[in-house]
């Protein structure tokens, strides 16, 4: 082992014989019978150390949680792994506050990630159709995402302030005052705000992605279409927009997963109680585990968080795996 | 159907402030049914040309007309033409039945079965029937190919604009969809104006070609015409494979004197009768067209330099072979005036005769195959007779 760890740094000990300038393969005496075993554990120092740290801190972590879950662990002292049951997952079905969060989740999801394709899309078809000043505009445009979370958290709850807020005061200077609302305060309007708060950060990326996608499509593609009389709104939808499948699928697969996620957000502008309009499972979570030590159940609703995004991305997983792309 | 017509068209692109001419006022009429080629170098301007009646580029002094309408300013979908891409440009997430209906869908108010009728038509006209329902990912490049120009002529349209369609194609199957194109445009009676860059396209398929360099219009003419009569030297130069064979020429009185030589080593080391190698005395009719030019480009045709046995005329030079290219048919045989000389010109023999390199061979450069061009301007002065062709190939 030390003999093949030295030999894959290329033997800088000064032992000039064992330095070999092609990588170390073995060229002498007992070859080939061995020198499968020989890449084998030559490899071992590269991929075992980061196979067990993520296989501890992050499977193992899994595994933990889910079996916590199966406890009925909270407040101080540990957990009793004798007796495991399914109770804190029955619990969850007739709690009023976790199916508003799960369906506050699934409505983030769906809208959010929809509003970000739909002007991510938009914006780069505009930036794609050979503007001035493009670079800027790009930089613009994808600047949000460059911002913490917390930072672009606090200015937008400044802009949806009631009474100082850009927003109502904006509306009150063009004649508008009486569509001012209490932005993240009113449950009507809360989840929507927080969703086109998380919409305007994002949809710089859904921009970066659908440009590359837009980048590689041939003129020709344009061009035929033209030539075969289709207005420029129908050569979109018929013929450029059909080609951007694969963009729209690994963006959507990304914003669906960071809106599970969407925790820092929310905990900026509301803390950990955003009350029933626009709580969240992963809030939830956080409230249930670390508040109010419910630890069991916290874990079993981050179980639920885990499953849901594993439906996100098992199906992308799975089509790229069938198409041999992985 | 209907003509088109480019009334001195000039194309001007603005590059970073600087202007580039890419189409300097070309004239071309095309006439209702024609088959016009477009040929030329690379960044000829044929390309744009083409773009330029397809309403994909603007254009910036000059008119082009379709009948008797001026088309300048319509867009694509309003000039009833269609066009095939060099890369056919096929719309890859439809399939082939899809991308035939495309454009009668978009520029059309046809009914559904209609529009399934004439894709049926025309699908089974370029025999792909079995492939409609198949996506353009899963063809051959053969196959792309007819389902490009499916998507062209399903659409029945006044023009057909080809761009350098079969450039992506092997070298047997562009020779088989050269026939079929010209039979398919010959049945369809379409006026058509094809861009290549391959002279052997241009020969076999255009009813008349028009040659471009530099934006500008070289000549347009049959091909036989553009071949043997060609209106400058680039055009001489540029059809045929192996190409004219150009020797710069004094002129002295009644006889024409190899420069080339002498103005390469102005420094002297070579003795003046080192540039006198080559000279060529012309008749007086010839001499007559040759005007007060004092310098003149003598061209001729590897076919038309024969290797004879014994110098017996003016017209006859010793040389020694440098090079044979046999091709089978023929052999390309490459002539030096001396075994010292770097300069050689070509000579196209029968391929059954045996001529080997190093060995001195007699080349007749007969007077009534020499084309004669203006040194400086590239104009023909003079071209070669064709009194003698004509009894065996009746012109077009």
């Amino acid at each position: 082992m030390r003999r093949s760890i030295r030999r894959l740094f290329g033997g800088g000990s000064g032992n000039s014989d064992d330095a070999r300038p092609d990588g170390g393969t073995v060229t002498t005496g007992r070859k080939s019978a061995l020198a499968l075993d020989g890449e084998f554990v030559q490899s071992l120092p590269f991929w075992v150390p980061p196979a067990l740290l993520v296989g501890l801190f992050v499977y193992g972590a899994i595994g933990w949680n889910v079996l916590i879950s199966l406890t009925d662990w909270s407040g101080l002292g540990q957990p009793d792994y004798g007796s495991l049951d399914l109770s804190m997952y029955a619990r969850l079905v007739s709690d009023q506050s976790f199916i508003a969060a799960f369906r506050n989740t699934l409505v983030l999801l769906v809208a959010f990630t929809l509003a970000s394709l739909l002007v991510g899309l938009a914006v780069a078809i505009l930036i794609d159709r050979g503007i001035r000043f493009e670079n800027g505009f790009r930089t613009v445009y994808l600047l949000p995402m460059s911002l913490s979370f917390v930072v672009t958290a606090i200015f937008w709850s400044w802009m949806y302030n009631p009474q100082v807020g850009v927003i109502n005061e904006f509306l009150r200077a063009v004649g508008l005052g009486a569509l001012a609302q209490q932005w993240i305060s009113d449950p009507r309007f809360k989840l929507w705000a927080v969703i086109f708060a998380l919409m305007w950060q994002f949809s710089g990326y859904c921009m970066v992605v659908y440009l590359a996608g837009l980048r590689a499509i041939p003129t020709e593609q344009y061009e035929a279409a033209k030539v075969d009389g289709a207005s420029t709104v129908r050569m979109y939808r018929r013929v450029i927009i059909p080609q951007l499948r694969a963009s729209t699928t690994s963006a959507a697969v990304v914003l669906m997963v960071f809106a599970l996620k969407a925790f820092d957000f929310l905990f900026v502008l509301f803390g950990d109680t955003p009350g029933p309009a626009a709580d969240i499972l992963s809030v939830m979570m956080f409230r249930e585990a670390f508040s109010t030590t419910n630890w069991a159940y916290g874990s079993a609703i981050a179980t639920v968080l885990f499953a849901l995004a594993l439906g996100v991305i098992a199906p992308y997983l799975f089509v790229q795996y069938r198409r041999g792309e992985l | 159907m209907t003509g088109l017509t480019l009334d001195r068209v000039t194309k001007v692109f603005d590059d970073d402030g600087g202007d580039v001419v890419a189409v300097d006022d070309v004239t071309i009429d095309i006439e209702d049914g024609e088959f016009l080629v477009l040929v030329g170098p690379s960044g000829c301007g044929k390309s744009t040309t083409l773009r330029m009646i397809a309403g994909l580029e603007s254009v910036t002094r000059g008119e082009i007309r379709l009948g008797d309408e001026v088309v300048n300013r319509k867009p694509p979908k309003d000039r009833d033409i269609a066009m095939v891409f060099q890369s056919y440009a096929l719309y890859p997430h439809m399939t082939v039945r899809g991308n035939m209906r495309f454009g009668l869908e978009e520029s059309t108010d046809m009914s559904d079965d209609e529009i399934e009728r004439k894709v049926t038509e025309t699908a089974e006209m370029l025999g792909i029937s079995d492939l409609l329902d198949r996506k353009p990912g899963e063809l051959s490049g053969g196959q792309r190919q007819r389902v490009a120009l499916g998507r062209a002529i399903v659409r029945d349209p006044e023009v057909f604009l080809m761009d350098e369609p079969l450039s992506n194609l092997d070298a047997k199957l562009r020779a088989e969809m050269r026939t079929e194109l010209l039979r398919l445009q010959e049945d369809l009676g379409v006026t058509t104006v094809y861009v290549t860059h391959d002279q052997t396209e241009a020969m076999t398929m255009g009813d008349r070609i028009a040659i471009l360099n530099g934006g500008k219009l070289m000549q347009v003419a049959t091909p036989l015409e553009a071949y043997h009569r060609p209106a400058n030297r680039f055009v001489a130069g540029f059809l045929g494979e192996p190409s004219m064979n150009f020797f710069e020429m004094e002129v002295r009185g009644d006889r024409l004197v190899g420069a080339s030589e002498r103005t390469a080593e102005p420094s002297g080391g070579s003795s003046p009768e080192d540039g006198d190698e080559f000279v060529y005395p012309v008749s007086a009719e010839t001499r007559e067209a040759i005007g007060d030019a004092s310098a003149v480009t003598l061209g001729v045709r590897p076919e038309d330099v024969e290797l004879v046995r014994t110098a017996d005329g003016p017209h006859d030079f010793e040389t020694v072979v440098d090079v044979v290219e046999p091709t089978g048919n023929e052999n390309n045989v490459y002539l030096a005036f001396s075994s010292e000389s770097e300069r050689t010109f070509v000579a196209t023999i029968s391929g059954m005769r045996s001529v080997e390199a190093g060995q001195p061979a007699i080349a007749r450069i007969p007077e009534s195959a020499i084309h004669l061009f203006d040194a400086d301007t590239g104009e023909a002065l003079r071209n070669r007779s064709l009194d003698d062709l004509e009894e065996t190939e009746p012109r077009v």
